[in-house]
């Protein structure tokens, strides 16, 4: 079983292993000339904005495209785990006593374990409840059934923090410092730089997890055919659970970025940052882990970009028209559909 | 199974579910949110009241929950307070209270749909309310095709009155285009956006300014105002940019600000559309020195205040910042009119309480001129709407003398100023400016 999944699992990228690499040093080197065209001396900034930002959407689409990837569903309240992951991150921040910016290296970084573990640990148990209670009965019935309720389970989730924490914008204290760091020509806030790196190295781990372990390859093997893959011993509903984890997990990671990067959270952010890391994750090609990653850095970058001509007035058509664009010339995404891959 | 056509399906789903978020009511949500329940006499059929006159109620619709309590509940509470000191004789008079706050935010759908419900109550004679221009935008037509007259305490948007960027404000009222029932006590933004840029050139001295909106009726008007006006007194925009007010992230924006080289930032808009996290974020990236500038809808409470803007820029954010209510600080009587109201909420009015008193003033007044006799609830809203849309019609109210014009305009032209004081963390009154006397030149 283990032997002849992988293979069949990730077709071209394998064969042309120069492509990926070329690609992604092209896109990044075009995305930062546009920047820069319009951003005069705020180019590296802005550019950097736009992958911090980006880093964020990549970090839930993860989530929404590995749910669909092995059950098929647009598990709409995964915006939701995003928010409640940064409520979690307010409530543990604020009861450990912190109100702002932590200068000692040692503690800011024993506190940032502290808040992604618990966070990401919260939010996987949280994801992994409603996958059981909320989905697993429902994963043999018409596709629109569970839809609807995940549509559900967000409302729900929403208006218990509605009701229950708080019902308008509450501040987090911000950890991390914004110092600038000069790295050789480089110049970076630490949070941005922090985002970024956390970001991308949790996608790696996803993506090594995903395509080195017996877990991954089950996962994958589900994606691509649940009947053989449980006929070839592959338990399946661990194998969901799993997904809903890790997927939950990273939400939670993101919904700790976004009350570090952006300060603040408020109950209906799930909503707005839940539907652009959705778009992002169609964007790339959903199902498709690395596409999820990729839609978020484009979205992340169409956004900054608009601000910076001068049409943040139109920034949500442009990133909804280039969805739209996308999907005309490329009905599956930009990467297409990888992990489950059955066309 | 085949799973290309998955993609599109996908896609078809975000952008159906983007449709919705600009503004269609979700009916989960909203049979969650808590709406305020009227006071316990409200629901009281006449008959149990014996021998206390006529049942009839006044509907208050404003946003009072979420981040926008700040706004709707001090408002709110002036309408109780007028009409705990003032009674009608032969009337019993109730509040009827609806909340146009969806998920913690205004929702001009749901106002329209408040403010048929209150048309539809024929004892309902009059409503205090909306509270944000949008909201107006949408239940204008309402209370027009009702005839059932509104005034707003805090409404400032040109266009629901005037003719405003080419636009009849008849088109609001096309069943009874020649009949107004709408009126407000606040000024309108021509002048109070022409205040904020009397601020940032004359007060804080400053010449160039970024102007940002954030793409509603209200925000997008007061910052074409200010824009307008700051260039004619000699400065100079540097950047007109429109932010939906959807928008979290404005770290980009705040980016761009330093290389514009802008020594003023003025913000059309209100908290909850992302205001106070864009002065936050400004001070995230050590701008805060730059002084920050809005209308009415950042004057809503101190930094104690939970989700006011000052609250949500932070105690390092907010400093350096001005804002402006549509209509006169400096009102008759203010010691005793505060202390009434500390009396009665324990708490300091808001910025429109005193407004809403206005409007139930007005309301009262009227009920008191038409109402002896008529029993007819259809004839007495008839006849209120009639009195108060008579422009010869003036009320000696809590805001002080005024009247009505042809429009529903108020004769009232007062802006004041307010900055934000460092030791209080609060807003200070500066000054109030009275266009009549003083026009924009």
């Amino acid at each position: 079983m283990t032997a002849a999944t992988p293979s069949v699992a990730r077709p071209r990228m394998r064969m042309i292993p120069w492509r990926a690499p070329v690609a992604v040093v092209a896109a990044l080197v075009i995305s930062y000339l546009v920047i820069a065209n319009a951003a005069g001396a705020q180019a590296q900034e802005q550019f950097i904005n736009a992958l911090t930002i980006g880093a964020l959407y990549a970090l839930i689409a993860l989530g929404y495209t590995m749910v669909y990837g092995i059950i098929e569903l647009i598990n709409f309240a995964h915006g939701e785990i995003f928010m409640c992951g940064s409520f979690v991150a307010w409530w543990l921040i604020t009861t450990m006593g912190f109100t702002g910016t932590i200068h000692d290296l040692p503690i800011l970084v024993i506190v940032l374990v502290v808040v992604f573990l618990v966070s990401m640990l919260v939010m996987g148990v949280v994801g992994v409840i409603i996958e059981r209670f909320a989905y697993r009965r429902l994963r043999n019935a018409p596709r629109l059934a569970p839809l609807i309720t995940a549509i559900g389970v967000s409302f729900i989730l929403q208006n218990l923090v509605f009701v229950g924490i708080s019902n308008s914008i509450v501040k987090v204290p911000q950890l991390i410092p914004f110092d600038l760091l000069q790295i050789g020509p480089l110049a970076i806030r630490e949070i941005n730089l922090f985002v970024i790196v956390f970001a991308v190295a949790l996608m790696i781990a996803l993506q090594l997890f995903i395509t080195r372990t017996r877990l991954g390859t089950a996962m994958r093997s589900t994606a691509m055919d649940r009947e053989a893959a449980q006929l070839m011993g592959v338990n399946i509903n661990s194998t969901i659970a799993i997904t809903f984890f890790i997927g939950s997990a990273l939400a939670g990671a993101a919904g700790v970025v976004q009350t570090q990067y952006l300060g603040n959270t408020v109950f209906n952010i799930g909503f707005q940052s839940g539907l652009k890391a959705f778009t992002a994750a169609v964007l790339g090609g959903i199902g498709n882990t690395t596409g999820a990653a990729v839609g978020g850095f484009v979205i992340g970058f169409l956004e900054v970009t608009s601000s910076v001509y001068g049409i943040g007035r139109w920034s949500e058509a442009i990133v909804f028209g280039a969805l739209v664009v996308v999907l005309i010339f490329r009905p599956n995404g930009i990467l297409g559909q990888q992990l489950a891959d059955r066309a | 199974m085949n799973l290309r056509n998955l993609g599109a399906l996908a896609g078809t789903v975000i952008l159906v579910a983007g449709a919705c978020s600009s503004g269609a009511a979700s009916p989960t949500a909203t049979a969650v949110t808590p709406v305020v329940t009227p006071t316990p006499a409200a629901s009281a059929p006449a008959a149990s009241a014996p021998a206390a006159g006529i049942a009839v109620k006044i509907g208050i619709e404003l946003p009072m929950t979420g981040g926008e309590a700040p706004n709707g509940v001090p408002t709110a509470n002036g309408v109780a307070l007028a009409l705990s000191k003032i009674q009608v004789p032969g009337f019993t008079i109730t509040i009827e209270q609806e909340d146009d706050a969806l998920n913690g935010t205004h929702d001009p759908p749901t106002g329209a749909a408040n403010m048929q419900k209150l048309a539809n109550d024929p004892s309902v004679l009059f409503v205090v309310g909306p509270y944000n221009s949008s909201v107006a935008q949408a239940e204008i037509p309402v209370s027009n095709a009702a005839g059932l007259m509104q005034c707003s305490p805090a409404n400032t948007n040109p266009g629901l009155t005037q003719t405003w960027g080419g636009v009849d404000p008849k088109t609001l009222r096309p069943t009874n285009p020649d009949k107004i029932a709408y009126v407000r006590v606040a000024t309108t933004d021509d002048l109070q956006g022409a205040a904020g840029a009397d601020i940032a050139y004359n007060v804080a001295g400053k010449k160039s300014a970024y102007v940002a909106d954030d793409t509603e009726t209200y925000g997008k008007g007061i910052a074409d105002v200010f824009a307008t006006n700051f260039t004619k007194l000699g400065g100079t925009v540097v950047k007109r940019d429109g932010i939906p007010d959807k928008t979290t992230d404005f770290t980009s924006y705040v980016t761009a600000l330093k290389g514009l080289n802008a020594d003023y930032v003025y913000y059309g808009g209100v908290t909850t559309s992302g205001l106070g996290i864009f002065r936050s974020q400004m001070a995230s990236q050590q701008l805060a020195t730059i002084p920050f500038g809005g209308g009415d809808g950042i004057v809503d409470g101190s930094a104690a205040t939970a989700s006011s803007f000052l609250n949500v820029a932070g105690a390092d954010g907010d400093a350096n910042t001005y804002g402006t209510v549509a209509g006169p600080h400096d009102i008759p009587n203010a010691a005793q009119f505060t202390s009434d109201y500390k009396a009665m909420f324990s708490a300091d009015p808001g910025a429109y309480s005193a407004a809403a008193y206005a409007c139930t003033q007005v309301f009262l007044q009227a009920l008191k001129a038409v109402g002896t006799g008529v029993t007819d609830m259809a004839a007495l809203r008839e006849a209120v709407r009639a009195y108060v849309a008579t422009p010869a019609n003036s009320y000696d109210s809590a805001l002080g003398t005024f009247s009505f014009d042809a429009n529903g305009d108020t004769s009232q032209k007062i802006v004041s100023y307010y900055a934000f004081d460092a030791t209080t963390k609060a807003w200070k009154f500066l000054s109030q400016r009275d266009f009549t006397a003083n026009p924009v030149q």
